[in-house]
């Protein structure tokens, strides 16, 4: 691998920064076009309901209105890539019906000049319901069998998987601890609200589509599906994005779909904005789950048997309900080495709002109850926690009994060593127990999470480098960045193949009319993936270069050039050189015999889907007269293979440090007879600036074989055990065992009663 | 609904509009001056992202009507750049790695820009109290309470600001 020292692991500063603090950069929210229409949507205020009539004769002769859509003329789309693969099986993800699931479920969406003559046309539509029984509960959802949500029943999806023998793991064991544990609806909340488009969809046809979306192609492939349009009829483009965390993985539940049936209507832009309570009530959230666990182990701490079994409430539809469960048991399965593991795993319907990805997919989840379970032998057994973890994580060199494969890198014994020292676990966690009504603890986690998703999903990665004339290059890829940073860190890789300087690489925004196929931003992927795709098409476009720059420089063999800060040169003569652009301008311009740009692509799925490690060693203090939790200070310690920008990755792992606490504590809808009782920012509670704890990131570095320079994934893992560590140290400070997210002080204070 | 005519000065320069009593600066901001640096995340005073500088002060563009500005002196993200030179708070914002997504950016540092003109040597807690009216869902606040912090040796007030 090349690696010239000059852009790996340095923290280049973002390419968009100027941009952004500038408020020169453009957001969905941003745009405006010409002649552009305003979109709004009715809303079902029913949970379960048959739409049997629609009257807008009214709101349609309500001067100002030019068009009306609504679900009986316009497919949901039901987006799950997989089902992409074969033509048959896309038929799955659409479906037109007359029914809504649930408080806040689109019914209609009508396009007028103005948002005031829209929403003026909403007041004038009639629509006639037979109000249907609702379920909320998912464990009645399983049983119902009169109320059917959807057409095949309540039950979406099930697994089952047994590796070894089960009841001979719980034979083997000295200890066995069952545990139900719950986890809450989270929702993203991005400061961008999601749930902005403008359609322009033209008379030759074209239908172009700017929407913040994480996945540009999948996005133009559902949309020609829903329009009944050819591929190159739809181009998507995606602006600046106010942040995703899985909320934009793929088109918006009656978002893109609708204003593009209303611009090929009225053959006019138009623009469609979700405010913040659309956004909190009806697009997607974390999957909420229950998760029954039974496991066992022997007094020296060997896990001998894992019995798990989850209930996943998905919501009125499903679309990632299939890759979430396969992922609390790829990550449960694939962390510790337990020899008799049983998994089984459903996801039901419920008259709530759909369900989805957020950051972590399911694996916080499955990470809170199996990292609460861990805590809760070594403390029987009389163990240190890091020790019974030590002792049972999945090494390097071991198979993944899921992927079938060797895991080719595994730093989670540094990261677990390297955290204690830093959080001085030792110390304060055999200290004496507080004597004040203020106890203090400190607990830790681990986790495993999967870079990509290669094994699991169709997920291509391209990207074409095109040469200039002066020796700059510009990178185009549909590697959206929703703010992490992947623009920057792919120009850091094409950077270092090329030689040429980082300043002079562009990189283009996410166009399916330009840029190449690529499964876009999810699964922590694209410093990995988009990393190949582009360290290849870099790879490609740097020996057509060197091809031209041998001859030039009258020698026999490319490879005996080398290239770094603009300049080739012979690499056994340094002396022997020649500047990029000398050599781009003659084979470009100045040879009127060639006149040939260098262009470099590549295309295709990465050889492996590397787990990436971390370990969270939280430290609380609880309140035992209020029962209030509050985090002191988090060490957050994640291998990702290679640091390609280590503060792009520090502010992965601190954002997600945050934004893991408020799943701990603060954050979840509230439901009553379907209604979300808290869809603002008062009473939906992210942290505040106030209100977050020093956390200190530890980057570990176990240079993965497969990546681009070593590097693996961070994005979703760093939130991933936060929960199960803050837990874990609640516990460690009181003695309460908390089976239940968030953690709150009602909790804490029954729990503390308990003790008594 | 009848107009109403009002003047203000944004980002230095003098306007004169006619506006519905209803319109909120928000709006008139992003939709009439096109200044679509100020961003909207809630539109009930909850997240920050509109946070502008009425007379040196911090304040939420969704949360005031446009008749309410009249005669105001207002400054967003877009005036805090002189010609082509950032201004201390935007450089710091990108040297400490601050901004993700960028969304909350512009009202982060239109809140920072009010806090420094008023406290001009803040110690941590005291940014950290000065951003707490601005929701931020990428960083987790430690890079930009830093780069807050950072600026504070460089800033100094503008006459013109």
């Amino acid at each position: 691998m090349i690696d010239t020292g000059s852009t790996i692991g340095k923290s280049f500063k973002r390419i968009d920064g100027v941009d952004k603090v500038t408020g020169a950069a453009k957001y969905a929210t941003d745009l405006k076009f010409n002649n552009m229409l305003h979109a709004k949507l009715l809303r079902s205020p029913h949970a379960h309901a048959k739409v049997k009539q629609i009257d807008a004769a009214a709101a349609r002769k309500l001067p100002g209105v030019k068009a009306i859509a609504t679900i009986l003329d316009v497919p949901k789309v039901l987006q799950y890539w997989f089902f992409l693969r074969t033509p048959k099986k896309e038929k799955q993800i659409f479906l037109r019906d007359n029914v809504v699931r649930f408080i806040g479920d689109p019914v209609l969406a009508v396009a007028a000049v103005d948002e005031q003559t829209a929403e003026k046309a909403l007041s004038l539509v009639h629509v006639e319901y037979e109000r249907l029984p609702a379920i909320f509960d998912p464990v009645e959802a399983m049983k119902e069998t009169d109320i059917k949500i959807h057409e095949r029943g309540n039950i979406a999806f099930q697994v089952k998987k047994e590796l070894g023998d089960i009841a001979a793991g719980f034979k083997k064991a000295d200890v066995i601890v069952e545990n139900t544990y719950h986890t809450s609806k989270q929702k993203h909340a991005s400061i961008e609200p999601i749930g902005t488009c403008i359609a322009d969809f033209e008379s030759n046809g074209k239908l172009t589509i700017h929407s913040s979306t994480q996945l540009p192609h999948w996005s133009q492939h559902y949309l020609a599906g829903a329009l009944g349009l050819r591929l190159h009829k739809v181009r998507v483009i995606k602006p600046y994005t106010g942040g995703a965390f899985g909320g934009r993985c793929g088109v918006i539940h009656g978002l893109e779909v609708m204003c593009s049936w209303l611009s090929r209507e009225t053959l006019q832009p138009v623009k469609m904005s979700f405010t913040r309570a659309e956004d909190f009530c009806a697009t997607e959230t974390r999957h909420p789950m229950m998760i029954k666990m039974k496991t066992g182990a022997t007094r020296q701490g060997v896990l001998t048997a894992n019995e798990v079994e989850i209930l996943s409430d998905t919501g009125g539809y499903g679309t990632h309900y299939i890759g979430v469960i396969a992922d609390c048991m790829s990550t449960g399965i694939g962390l510790y080495n337990i020899e008799n593991y049983q998994f089984s795993g459903k996801a039901v319907y419920t008259n709530k709002s759909m369900c989805g990805a957020l950051r972590g997919y399911g694996n916080p989840q499955m990470n809170f109850a199996q990292e609460s379970q861990i805590d809760i032998i070594a403390q029987k057994i009389g163990m240190d926690p890091l020790q019974i973890r030590l002792q049972n994580y999945r090494k390097k060199g071991e198979m993944d009994p899921i992927l079938n494969e060797r895991i080719l890198s595994n730093g989670l014994e540094e990261c677990l060593q390297k955290g204690a020292a830093s959080s001085d676990w030792k110390k304060k966690r055999t200290r004496q127990p507080d004597k004040d009504y203020i106890k203090s603890g400190i607990g830790l986690s681990c986790m495993l999470h999967g870079t990509g998703a290669a094994r699991a999903l169709p997920d291509p990665s391209s990207a074409t480098v095109m040469i200039n004339s002066d020796g700059t290059a510009s990178l185009h890829t549909a590697a959206a960045d929703e703010g992490q940073g992947n623009r920057t860190v792919l120009a850091q890789v094409a950077s270092e193949i090329l030689g040429i300087e980082f300043e002079n690489i562009e990189v283009s925004q996410p166009d399916t009319d330009i840029t190449p196929l690529d499964c876009g931003t999810h699964g922590s992927r694209q410093a990995y993936c988009g990393g190949l795709a582009v360290r290849d098409a870099a790879m490609d476009a740097r020996k057509k270069m060197l091809v031209y720059a041998t001859e030039m420089l009258e020698l026999k063999k490319w490879d005996h050039l080398s290239v770094k800060n603009g300049v080739i040169f012979e690499t056994a003569n340094p002396g022997n050189q020649i500047p990029i652009e000398e050599v781009m301008r003659k084979t470009q311009i100045g040879d009127m015999g060639i006149c040939r740009q260098i262009i470099g692509t590549a295309s295709g799925i990465a050889p492996a889907m590397p787990g990436y490690y971390g370990a969270v060693f939280a430290e609380v203090e609880v309140n035992t007269r209020t029962g209030d939790v509050k985090v002191k200070k988090l060490t957050s310690a994640f291998d990702v293979g290679k640091a390609i920008n280590p503060d792009f990755v520090e502010g992965q792992i601190v954002g997600g440090g945050v934004m893991g606490i408020g799943f701990a504590l603060t954050e979840g809808l509230q439901y009553k007879d379907g209604h979300v009782l808290n869809p603002n920012f008062t009473d939906y509670r992210i942290l505040r600036s106030c209100d977050t704890p020093r956390i200190e990131p530890i980057i570990v570095e176990s240079n993965e074989p497969s990546g681009p320079f070593g590097a693996k994934g961070i994005g979703e893992g760093s939130m991933v055990n936060v929960a199960s560590a803050i837990s874990n140290a609640v516990f460690h400070a009181t003695g309460v065992r908390s089976k239940r997210l968030c953690i709150t002080p009602e909790q804490i204070l029954q729990g503390l009663a308990e003790l008594k | 609904m009848k107009k109403i005519e009002i003047q203000m000065t944004v980002n230095g320069d003098i306007f004169e509009l006619a506006v519905s009593p209803t319109d909120r600066l928000i709006d008139t901001l992003r939709q009439d001056l096109g200044l679509t640096g100020t961003k909207e995340g809630c539109g009930e005073g909850e997240c920050g992202a509109c946070t502008i500088n009425i007379d040196g002060k911090a304040v939420l563009a969704c949360l005031m009507l446009t008749v309410q500005a009249d005669g105001a002196t207002i400054l967003t993200i877009e005036g805090l750049q002189k010609g082509r030179k950032l201004h201390v708070l935007q450089e710091s914002f990108i040297s400490e790695s601050a901004v993700q997504c960028g969304y909350c950016t512009p009202g982060m540092i239109m809140a920072s820009h009010a806090l420094l003109k008023q406290h001009p040597q803040p110690d941590e807690d005291l940014v950290r109290q000065g951003l707490a009216n601005n929701l931020c869902r990428c960083t987790g606040y430690e890079r930009p309470v830093k780069a807050v912090l950072a600026a504070v040796d460089n800033y100094k007030e503008r006459a013109d600001d």
